[in-house]
């Protein structure tokens, strides 16, 4: 799980096409391909807004008395929830192509590109999941547009709850 | 029996197994039997019409019910069903 991770910049562009296209709202999807090499993007619904969804019992306490407190609208400027229907035909696509998942994706549209305690928590909790639903620990990418004119793109590997830079490498 | 795995986060639930064994023919059935073991599991897996959450996955031995025949997927002896939550995540708390 610490191969490193290379992203052409084509995907990396759809990221931050992706994460403008939802700004102020974040936005989440995966990233597919084989031993560290990415070649698909999956696009994946933020449905933090639907009634119920800042109820998750993934959130902790103080993040569910934070979401309770917002508007819908509000609530998907400061977090996430994937849409699990999308989730699994993502995850159908990416076996039958033969590839696995190689990165968990989403944007802080006001904050910088680091995990904050809700996803290294989360992160945490899912450790145990990923092997059960017969899928690789993935990486795990932020897009930061604090900086609208300059996207800031970071990878990280999130291990019983210690986040550790995962480098990425490009090309053109 | 059916297997269940429990993610983490309804363990409190289930007096914090991580796994729960059950009787059931179908998805619907494990449901309504999982609710009268450990109330209120039911209310995080379904909506007010009873139908499945969609920041939740139930995965018939590796393979999403949405692609079975959901919650009328049928369960034989032996089976394991993982309940898994939606990832998710988020920006630090501000006051």
């Amino acid at each position: 799980m610490t191969t490193p991770l290379h992203i052409p910049q084509h995907i990396l562009d759809d990221m931050v096409a992706h994460a403008r296209e939802l700004d102020p709202y974040e936005c989440c999807g995966l990233l597919a391909g084989t031993n560290g090499a990415v070649s698909h993007v999956y696009q994946i619904k933020n449905i933090v807004a639907l009634e119920g969804a800042e109820k998750l019992s993934s959130f902790d306490p103080a993040k569910v008395a934070h979401l309770e407190r917002l508007s819908p609208a509000e609530r998907a400027e400061i977090a996430f929830v994937m849409d699990m229907q999308d989730f699994s035909v993502a995850k159908k696509d990416i076996r039958n192509k033969g590839l696995d998942l190689q990165v968990v994706y989403h944007s802080h549209p006001h904050d910088p590109a680091r995990p904050s305690i809700t996803d290294i928590k989360i992160a945490t909790d899912y450790e145990e999941i990923w092997p059960k639903i017969n899928l690789p620990i993935p990486a795990y990418l932020l897009i930061s547009l604090m900086d609208k004119s300059k996207p800031d793109i970071r990878g990280y590997w999130i291990t019983n709850g210690t986040v550790t830079p995962a480098p990425i490498t490009t090309t053109v | 029996m059916i297997k269940v795995r429990i993610p983490t986060p309804l363990r409190p639930l289930t007096k914090g197994q991580g796994e729960v064994e059950t009787k059931a023919e179908s998805v619907l059935d494990m449901i309504e039997a999982l609710n009268t073991a450990h109330p209120g599991i039911k209310d995080r897996l379904c909506d007010d019409t009873g139908e499945l959450r969609r920041f939740v996955n139930i995965y018939v031995n590796e393979e999403d019910i949405r692609f079975l025949k959901g919650k009328e997927t049928s369960l034989k002896d032996g089976d394991e069903v993982s309940i898994v939550p939606a990832i998710a995540g988020g920006t630090p708390c501000r006051a």
